[in-house]
């Protein structure tokens, strides 16, 4: 059967094409839940877990899975930027456009406003709604539940993926145009999940998405019958002022052999700089703070002010210069 | 006169090599500072042609006239450097917009540093001039945009600015993240300049706006208040919210336009169309909603579904002045 689609468009030259969709246990009149990944073409830790995840609601909702049951009704879009997804580009690829940089969106704009319309309509009625993403290519973060200014029903609501973190952040003016932000306009509950870095796929990384997932659709009644182990770690709730960014004062070649999750004493070594004509060291990068280490820099070439490293802390530090750096992945 | 280059910012690549933020500064008497900031965006060209028009004729002065700069200009041509030079519209590996980077940070990321190193360095300016050249897409007519929230102030210095249009936005479209706003929030005027059309340069429109530019720094002061200059040779129109209107493709495929660019268009007129090359047939007819004039066309013929290929300022029955 042909899925919906929720955007059908012409091309200049290719035949049209279209946002599709999983519309699964449509039986119930509103969705509980909109699910979307592959904002930006080159996260695909999100597109495959959420195509996965299709795959397998859809298989209980048909009877596949004896004593799963599906009582809800999910949206899935595992990938927005078709386009982007098929050409490797993370923005929408004709007109260079950052698609989450263009919501609500307008249905008789641009292209990229046109798709951002589209894509809000759809996930409005649902009343969970969870935009998955996979920072940048540079950058390689923990799974986690990612939180901007939210409301007490989210604070609590954001345990139940059993994700190892929940991260709050400042809202960022940059980010009032994303599909998050505009989210937070509709009601319900709203959440920003980080898993991986983008341009490759981490199988590390999306086995424990898809198991947040099943998690929280559980835990939310959407699926029964799910047996869940508890192999996860008890989740860290991290506040504002509770994320420490390590950034570099030097240009070089950087390189970590440090897996993100694990936890790092104050004075710990995380990644080394070496000059890449001469090839000697010219700084050890150590953390001043103990704490969880969320996110790791995988790009090697660095310049002055990158962020390193970002160490999620018990006790609350200034937030500093992180404010002002973009969101990876976002 | 006096003519330096200097570097306003210096930062270490990954391999070897500096990246470095230049800018040329004609000193004059103790008047007032302006500047001229260009190339923000690496595939806008237009401005670094206005800043060496600029600089030949300064020097040029400098020889003729030394004491007729009663103040200082500044020349940035380019403040993404490495888009410049790589031809890329975004700083390039940060793959972010420089004029949404603005007033930036001296301890953030490369293009953070890029614009608080502008910030610092346009302080006390008694007007900046920002030029762009729109995008590789859309051709413009020599215009000003102007928020409202800086109208006041803004608009009487456009009206000398030799241009053919003042675009007044809304206070509720103002980009906190760039350039004019944050100069103009800190009380330091910011004109910003769209003409012409990326990757290319209009020598046309970059006589017309050296006069405008010339004149307005001579009511300023920073140049001899008798220092013989051209007569202005173009009055603006003001467009706003109310009579600018947007053609956005109705269908994908090559849009061919069949009117020149600022020419005055009547309700209904075809202006081109959208064809596929695939079938002989057209696809969509594109045709003026109003009377008016066509102050934006598309250069680029790719269209997507929704892609801009006009603007139109209405200017009711009598058409253009």
């Amino acid at each position: 059967m042909k899925p919906p689609a929720l955007l059908s468009m012409t091309a200049p030259l290719r035949e049209d094409f279209e946002i599709a969709y999983h519309d699964i246990g449509s039986a119930n009149p509103s969705p509980t839940v909109a699910l979307v990944a592959g904002i930006h073409g080159d996260e695909l830790n999100g597109v495959f877990v959420l195509s996965r995840l299709a795959h397998f609601l859809g298989g209980v909702a048909a009877g596949r899975h004896p004593g799963r049951r599906l009582d809800g009704r999910a949206i899935i879009i595992p990938a927005v930027n078709v386009l982007g997804v098929n050409t490797r580009n993370r923005r929408w690829p004709f007109d260079g456009t950052d698609i989450n940089r263009m919501f609500p969106g307008y249905n008789a704009g641009e292209t990229t406003q046109r798709i951002a319309h589209a894509v809000l309509e759809l996930t409005r009625p649902a009343h969970y709604r969870i935009d998955i993403h996979s920072s940048n290519l540079d950058f390689e973060e923990l799974a986690q539940v990612r939180l901007y200014e939210p409301n007490d029903g989210e604070r609590g609501t954001a345990r139940l993926f059993g994700l190892p973190a929940v991260i709050e952040r400042p809202m960022n003016t940059i980010f009032t145009s994303t599909l998050g932000h505009a989210w937070r306009a509709c009601g319900g509950q709203n959440f920003v999940l980080q898993a991986g870095q983008a341009g490759t796929l981490q199988p590390v990384h999306c086995d424990r998405l898809f198991r947040a997932l099943v998690t929280f659709l559980w835990r939310t009644g959407v699926v029964s019958g799910v047996a869940l182990s508890d192999e996860d770690e008890e989740g860290q709730y991290f506040g504002v002022g509770h994320t420490m960014p390590l950034i570099s004062e030097h240009a070089g070649l950087f390189i970590s052999r440090l897996d993100v999750g694990r936890w790092v004493q104050a004075g710990d070594v995380i990644g080394q700089v070496y000059d890449g004509f001469a090839g000697e060291l010219r700084h050890e990068i150590k953390t001043p703070v103990a704490g969880l280490l969320s996110g790791i820099r995988r790009q090697p070439l660095l310049f002055e002010g990158d962020l390193l490293a970002r160490i999620q802390t018990r006790q609350a530090v200034a937030e500093g210069v992180d404010t002002y750096l973009h969101g990876q992945g976002q | 006169m006096q003519i330096d280059h200097d570097s306003i910012l210096t930062l270490e690549l990954p391999y070897r090599e500096q990246l470095q933020l230049h800018r040329t500064v004609f000193h004059g008497g103790a008047g007032p500072k302006v500047a001229v900031v260009a190339g923000i965006h690496g595939d806008e060209l237009e401005g670094l042609y206005v800043c060496h028009r600029l600089a030949a004729w300064l020097e040029e002065l400098a020889l003729t006239q030394s004491d007729a700069l009663r103040g200082r200009v500044e020349l940035y041509p380019a403040l993404n450097p490495l888009g410049i030079d790589t031809l890329q519209r975004f700083v390039p590996v940060f793959d972010t917009d420089l004029n949404r980077n603005f007033p930036g940070h001296r301890e953030g990321l490369l293009p953070q540093r890029i614009t608080e190193a502008a910030m610092r360095a346009l302080d006390g300016a008694a007007l900046v001039i920002d030029i762009h050249a729109s995008n590789v897409f859309l051709r413009e007519i020599p215009q000003v945009r102007i928020n409202q929230e800086s109208a006041a102030l803004l608009v009487p210095l456009a009206h000398q600015m030799n241009i053919d249009v003042i675009w007044l936005h809304g206070a509720l479209t103002v980009l906190e993240a760039t350039i004019a706003h944050s100069l103009n929030s800190r009380g330091i005027p910011c004109l910003v300049v769209e003409m012409g059309v990326g990757m290319r340069i209009t020598p046309a429109f970059t006589d017309q706006l050296m006069t405008g530019i010339l004149r307005v720094w001579r009511s300023l002061g920073v140049l001899a208040p008798d220092l013989p200059l051209a007569d202005l040779t173009h009055q603006p129109l003001l467009a706003d919210d109310s009579n600018v209107h947007y053609l956005n493709a109705e269908t994908s495929g090559l849009f061919v336009p069949e009117v020149e660019h600022w020419t005055s268009v009547r309700r209904g007129q075809r202006l081109g169309c959208i064809v596929s090359p695939h079938e002989g047939s057209v696809q969509s007819a594109v045709c003026s909603p109003v009377d008016g004039v066509l102050f934006t066309l598309r250069e680029y013929p790719v269209v997507y579904e929704g892609s801009l290929m006009a603007r139109i300022m209405a200017t009711g029955s009598e058409g253009v002045q």
